[in-house]
Formats: C-alpha cells, sequence, structure tokens
C-alpha cells in the first residue's frame, strides 16, 4: 500500500461520502457538515497525490512483477504479453492534477453555495452532486475504456438526477429526453469499444496504441474507422456538442443555478477526457483531426448565433457554454503540442467562467423567482456589487485582459496561425465579438434598464457565501489571467506525448 | 441446427413485441428475445452470462414494463 | 466467407439493433420506446458475446484435471463476459429510472404519446 492508492481515494472518497448523505433525511446538520468537509476534502487530495499509475487489486504488469515472472515459458516473456496491464490502471500526472483540482473546486463551490440557498438542505442532491464528481474524475484519471464507459452511464444517471430534483416547470420532460437519448448513445458507445476490443484484444488504451504502432493490427482498416465513429458519437452526446446542443442548453436552463454550474463542468472535463482519448488512438489518420475541427466550428456558430435570440437568460447561457465547448474542440484538433495546450488551458478557464456566469446570474433567480428577460429590469440598483461582478464574469467570458479567457483564445489563435489555417483564427474572434454583444444585451436587459412595475423583488438578502464564491472565484481568473504558466506547464507535458 | 431457429425466433419475436397495439402484450412479449438470447449465450459457450440473462431480461424486464402499463393506460393511442 | 453460426449470429445482433434504434427514434408511444432501447441493449450484448465465441471451443472455466495450454487454445475468450454482465445490469437499473419518469409524466398529461409530451414548448 504506498502513496499511490491516493490516486484511488480521489473516486472513492466522494462515492463514500454520497452513499451516506443518501440515508440521512431530516437531519439538517449533519447533512451539511458532512457535506461541507468532502467538498473540502475533495479539492485537496489531488494536490497531494504523487505522480504515477494505481493498478486496481495490485495486477502490475508482468514485466514489473519479479516474483511472478521468473517461471513463464518463453511463450510468454518472448513477445509483448509481458509488458500487457492484466488490471484496470489509473494514471495520474500534471495535467490531471490541475483538472481534478479544478473540478473538485467547482463541487467545492456549488455545495457550498447550495447548503447556504436552501433552508433544509436534502441529502439526495448532495449525493447526486458527489457521483457526478466521483465519475468525472475516473473519467479523467482511467486508462481503461470499458472503466470509462461504466463512468458516463453513472454520470448520465446523476445529471438526470440534478434535473429532475430543480422543481423547474418542464423539468421532467427534459430529463426524459435527455435520458433517453444517452440510452442510446450508451450501447452505440460500447459497440465502438467492443469492436476495438476485438481487433486488438485489449480494453487498456496504453496497449491499443502499442498494438497499432507495432503494425500487429493494420489502423486504416474500415472495421476501425466504425470504431471511430460510434466512439465519437458518446463523445457527442457527453459533451454537449451537435447534433447534442439543444438538449445540453435545455438541461442547463432546467436546472438550479449551482447544479448548472457542476453540469456544465461535467460536459467539459468528460470532453476533455474522451477527446484525449480518441487523440491518442486515431492520430495518425488525418481524417481525426479534420472532423473535430469541423464539429468545433459548428459547435461555434450554432451554439452562440442560437444564444442571441432567446428570451429566458438561463437558456442564452446555456447556449452560450455550449458555443465556448467549439473552442475546446479546435484546440485539440490542431494536433500541435501548442494547440493541445492551449485547448486544454480554455477547458480549465471555461470550466470557472461559466461556474461564476451561472452562479453569479443564480442571484437574480433568487431575489425575484423569475428568468424571464421580458420580464426583469432595473437589479442593479438592488445590490450593485453583484451586479458589478457578473459583468467581471461576462467580461471575462468573452476574452477580455486581464482575466484568464483573453490568454487561452490568444495561445488558440496564435495556435491555427501557426498550422496554418487563419480562417479559423477570424472565426474565433468574429464569434467573441458576438458572445460579447449577446453576453451586454443580457445584462443590459437584467440590470440596467427601469424596472418594470410588474415585476417583484423578493426582500431576502443575497447569502453571504454566494457573494464569497463569486469573488473567489473572480480571483482565480485574475491569478490565471496574470499568470498563464501556472496552468500551462502542467498542461504541457501532456500535450507533448499526444504528438 | 436448434441455433437457427433460436435466431429467427429472437428477430421475430422483437418486430411482433412491437407492433402490438395492446400495451400489456407488448410488455409480455418483450420476454421472447429475451429468453431466446438467453438459449444462444448458452449456445455460444457463455454459461455464467445465459443464467444472468434468463432471469433480467425474461423475468424483470417485462415485469418492470407491464407494471408502468397497468399504472398508466392500457393501449397505445391513434395516432393523429 | 463460411455461413456458419457465428456469422448468423452476427446478423442477428445486428438486426437487434436495428430494430431497438427504429423504435426509440420513430415509435410514438413511450413504452414502445422503451421496449426499443431494451433491445438495442440485448443486440449489443450478443454482439459482445458472438464476438468472444470459438467454434468448438470449451466453456473458459478452468477445471483441476486440465493442461494450461490446451486450455488456452480451445477456450472461448473470457474478458467479454465481464463486460456483458456489467451492461446488462446498467440497461436493468437505467430502464428503472426511465420508467419511473414515464409514470410521473403520465400522471401530469394523461397521455403517453410522445409527441404530445417531448414538444419543446419554446421557453
Amino acid at each position: 500500500m504506498n502513496a499511490n492508492a491516493l490516486i484511488a481515494v480521489m473516486v472513492i472518497l466522494p462515492i463514500a461520502s454520497a452513499l451516506f448523505l443518501n440515508l440521512l433525511h431530516k437531519k439538517d446538520r449533519t447533512i451539511k457538515i458532512l457535506a461541507i468537509i468532502t467538498a473540502i476534502v475533495i479539492p485537496i487530495i489531488p494536490l497531494l497525490t504523487p505522480y504515477g499509475s494505481h493498478f486496481f487489486g495490485g495486477y502490475v504488469p508482468l514485466a514489473q512483477n519479479a516474483t511472478l515472472a521468473q517461471g513463464l515459458p518463453s511463450l510468454i516473456t518472448g513477445t509483448q504479453l509481458f509488458q500487457f496491464h492484466p488490471g484496470v490502471m489509473y494514471v495520474f500526472t500534471s495535467a490531471q492534477q490541475l483538472m481534478v483540482f479544478v473540478l473538485g473546486l467547482i463541487t467545492f463551490f456549488a455545495i457550498f453555495t447550495f447548503l447556504n440557498e436552501t433552508k433544509r438542505p436534502s441529502g439526495v442532491y448532495a449525493f447526486l452532486m458527489f457521483m457526478g464528481t466521483a465519475s468525472v474524475s475516473a473519467i479523467l484519471l482511467s486508462d481503461d475504456i470499458f472503466n470509462i464507459f461504466v463512468f458516463f452511464e453513472i454520470a448520465a444517471l446523476a445529471q438526470v438526477g440534478i434535473i429532475v430534483a430543480s422543481g423547474i416547470k418542464n423539468n421532467y420532460e427534459t430529463a426524459l429526453k435527455y435520458i433517453l437519448l444517452g440510452n442510446i448513445a450508451g450501447p452505440l458507445l460500447l459497440l465502438g469499444i467492443v469492436i476495438l476490443l476485438g481487433v486488438t484484444g485489449n480494453v487498456n488504451v496504453t496497449d491499443m496504441i502499442f498494438t497499432f504502432k507495432q503494425g500487429y493490427v493494420d489502423p486504416n482498416s474500415p472495421v476501425i474507422l466504425m470504431a471511430l465513429a460510434l466512439i465519437a458519437f458518446g463523445w457527442l452526446y457527453a459533451s454537449g456538442l451537435p447534433p447534442f446542443h439543444t438538449i445540453k442548453s435545455a438541461v442547463y436552463s432546467k436546472a438550479l443555478p449551482h447544479g448548472a454550474a457542476l453540469l456544465q463542468a461535467f460536459s467539459v472535463f468528460t470532453l476533455v477526457a474522451i477527446g484525449i482519448i480518441i487523440l491518442r488512438l486515431f492520430s495518425y489518420n488525418s481524417f481525426t483531426n479534420i472532423a473535430i475541427i469541423g464539429i468545433s466550428v459548428i459547435a461555434m456558430i450554432l451554439g452562440i448565433t442560437m444564444a442571441i435570440v432567446q428570451t429566458d437568460y438561463k437558456r442564452i447561457l446555456g447556449y452560450l457554454a455550449v458555443g465556448e465547448l467549439g473552442y475546446i474542440g479546435i484546440g485539440l484538433g490542431l494536433g500541435t503540442a501548442f494547440g493541445i495546450t492551449a485547448g486544454l488551458f480554455q477547458a480549465v478557464n471555461e470550466a470557472i467562467i461559466t461556474s461564476f456566469l451561472f452562479i453569479g446570474f443564480g442571484t437574480v433567480l433568487y431575489k425575484t423567482r423569475t428568468s424571464n428577460t421580458r420580464k426583469l429590469g432595473g437589479m442593479m440598483y438592488v445590490n450593485p456589487k453583484v451586479a458589478l461582478l457578473v459583468l467581471l464574469a461576462g467580461l471575462a467570458m468573452a476574452g477580455v485582459p486581464p482575466l484568464n479567457a483573453f490568454q487561452s483564445k490568444l495561445m488558440l489563435i496564435q495556435a491555427a496561425i501557426q498550422s496554418g489555417l487563419p480562417e479559423l483564427g477570424i472565426i474565433m474572434i468574429l464569434l467573441s465579438i458576438v458572445t460579447f454583444m449577446t453576453f451586454m444585451k443580457a445584462f443590459y436587459t437584467i440590470y440596467m434598464r427601469p424596472k418594470p412595475k410588474e415585476l417583484e423583488i423578493l426582500d431576502n438578502k443575497i447569502p453571504r457565501s454566494t457573494v464569497i464564491s463569486l469573488v473567489a472565484l473572480l480571483i482565480i481568473c485574475i491569478i490565471l489571467g496574470l499568470f498563464p504558466q501556472i496552468a500551462t506547464n502542467s498542461l504541457q507535458t501532456l500535450a507533448a506525448g499526444l504528438v | 441446427m436448434i441455433e437457427y431457429i433460436l435466431m429467427i425466433t429472437t428477430v421475430l419475436g422483437a418486430i411482433i413485441a412491437l407492433m402490438q397495439r395492446d400495451l400489456l402484450k407488448a410488455a409480455i412479449l418483450t420476454g421472447i428475445p429475451g429468453i431466446s438470447i438467453a438459449f444462444l449465450f448458452q449456445f455460444l459457450l457463455a454459461p455464467d452470462v445465459a443464467l444472468t440473462q434468463a432471469i433480467v431480461g425474461s423475468a424483470i424486464v417485462p415485469v418492470f414494463i407491464a407494471l408502468t402499463v397497468l399504472k398508466t393506460r392500457r393501449t397505445e393511442e391513434k395516432s393523429k | 466467407m463460411v455461413v456458419d453460426s457465428q456469422l448468423m449470429s452476427f446478423f442477428t445482433a445486428g438486426s437487434l439493433v436495428v430494430i431497438g434504434i427504429f423504435a426509440a427514434l420513430f415509435l410514438d408511444n413511450l413504452i414502445k420506446k422503451i421496449i426499443g432501447l431494451a433491445f438495442l441493449a440485448d443486440g449489443v450484448n450478443l454482439f459482445i458475446i458472438t464476438m468472444g465465441y470459438k467454434p468448438g471451443g470449451i466453456v473458459y472455466i478452468f477445471l483441476p484435471d486440465m493442461v494450461v495450454s490446451n486450455f488456452a487454445q480451445t477456450a472461448s475468450y473470457p474478458l467479454p463476459f465481464a463486460l456483458v454482465l456489467t451492461n446488462i445490469v446498467i440497461g436493468a437499473s437505467t430502464l428503472a429510472v426511465i420508467l419511473g419518469l414515464v409514470i410521473i409524466l403520465n400522471k401530469r398529461h394523461g397521455s403517453l404519446s410522445a409527441s404530445k409530451i417531448l414538444r419543446d414548448k419554446g421557453e
């Protein structure tokens, strides 16, 4: 039992705490104490864990297990069977450390806001949030593609639960649509995984890449292209790229604001994790890169333009969040180390900024109980500090210096020009301008125009914890904007290993 | 020889179960592809999976769907 | 290619997948969509087990009086059955969640027609 066991704790601790919270009912103080302790511990564990791999059940490859390897016939030691990984393996390097830490941080802010905004916190809702966090952490860490499929299904169920628990009008219909599509995408993803298993004989990604490189299997055969298409279909569903962008933005709009912040973090990190696996397995085929860039450009254009015409501000935010995913996809699809680093950095920034926006606009829902922009107005005079924070969040999303999205979008545009595709840079700049315009329109209609007479503003104060969360997220944005090396240094090793 | 009969039973059972107007009959008929696939698993040299599929596919899934039908409505609506 | 039982089994699995996807997307009644999802999962499971089949082989249980090399050459592939066991359980649990949602939606709307319930009301 060495320190690498902490890698497994990153997944096991949220699950164990979630199961306890599910049993507690009507004991408000115990729920609050247990949820807060777990939410504080979850971001701390990735900072303490040393880098390395963790083999579940102790099944190291035979090449590393000297006692067992002595008596084996040369039928096994002479071939590559010696180096294969016989069990489930989790890999933990600097990139995973940064991403699991950011995910844990967003979980902390979501749980903190949830416990202070509702009078009687429900243990089942906290259970769903922790199960989702555990699943997405496992998807980021795992090197075994079937393990990723199992946690993908668990994450889909947890997301459906978060939508159902919100109490907003029409949320049951959205939840049913989401899980129907998920039960089509899930078995098709499994079919792709099984085709790869049949061709290479392995479910471990490192061993599959080895089999491709050594030439045991022809990597350009049509069977493997079919596996790529099926796995890409599951990837599109989990992350919210077209054709699933409408259902994803509906999901964001029908959940409570802290739940929506957590749901979009799940989507972003699942996109990154499964996208990296697709790049590792299929990147020798130039069709993969073109397809990823194509779908990302479509995602950006569809998401951001559909945001302009919406009247419900949660839907505006949902479509903007889906549109911003396109930037990450372009970074991953460019194929150079600089481009992949830029895409991963944009993913980290994106998760933080969109959570900031959701929690910020959630204060409007808290005070007025409506989210229709035609009925709102004049919120600036109710609480000017929160209005200023929300304005800064919107500027961050559009890419204004010195906030963090400016650095990552600059890196993306530089990477696009370096790869010989300056048209992508022009599209990215244009869509950033449209994002800014959409956000300013929403901000004006909610905060700055005169208050309509029918609007009633409830008398409850916005809890201090929400304001503290918003200020903390703003500080993180500024730090990452001024010192991007904190994030890019961690991500560069992963990016260099992919090309 | 018997496995070809099982395969035809599976596909025909699936199509017939989806063509029913009475939803309770459709729910019960879902058990037929389930049990045929369990037999096929045993033929394909996977006996433990055959046991699990026999229980889940022929007893649990049809009973769940039949319970839902009893709590909602018995027949399919006329399409517009 | 040789027409044997493994090939026909692949065809059965493929036709179940197609029937399942057709029912889940194009049929109107919610219960039939859910039956289609069950068939889709069954088709994928049959595909997985057929992939591990070795014609003329033995079951992958290692009895005490077997020779290792003989077992390794004639037994069918044991890894897929672990995937299928997990997938059967995942399918049954998700089915239970979907059926619960259908019961609640029927109480609210009074019908089981997907075009009435899942129509996006533009908000």
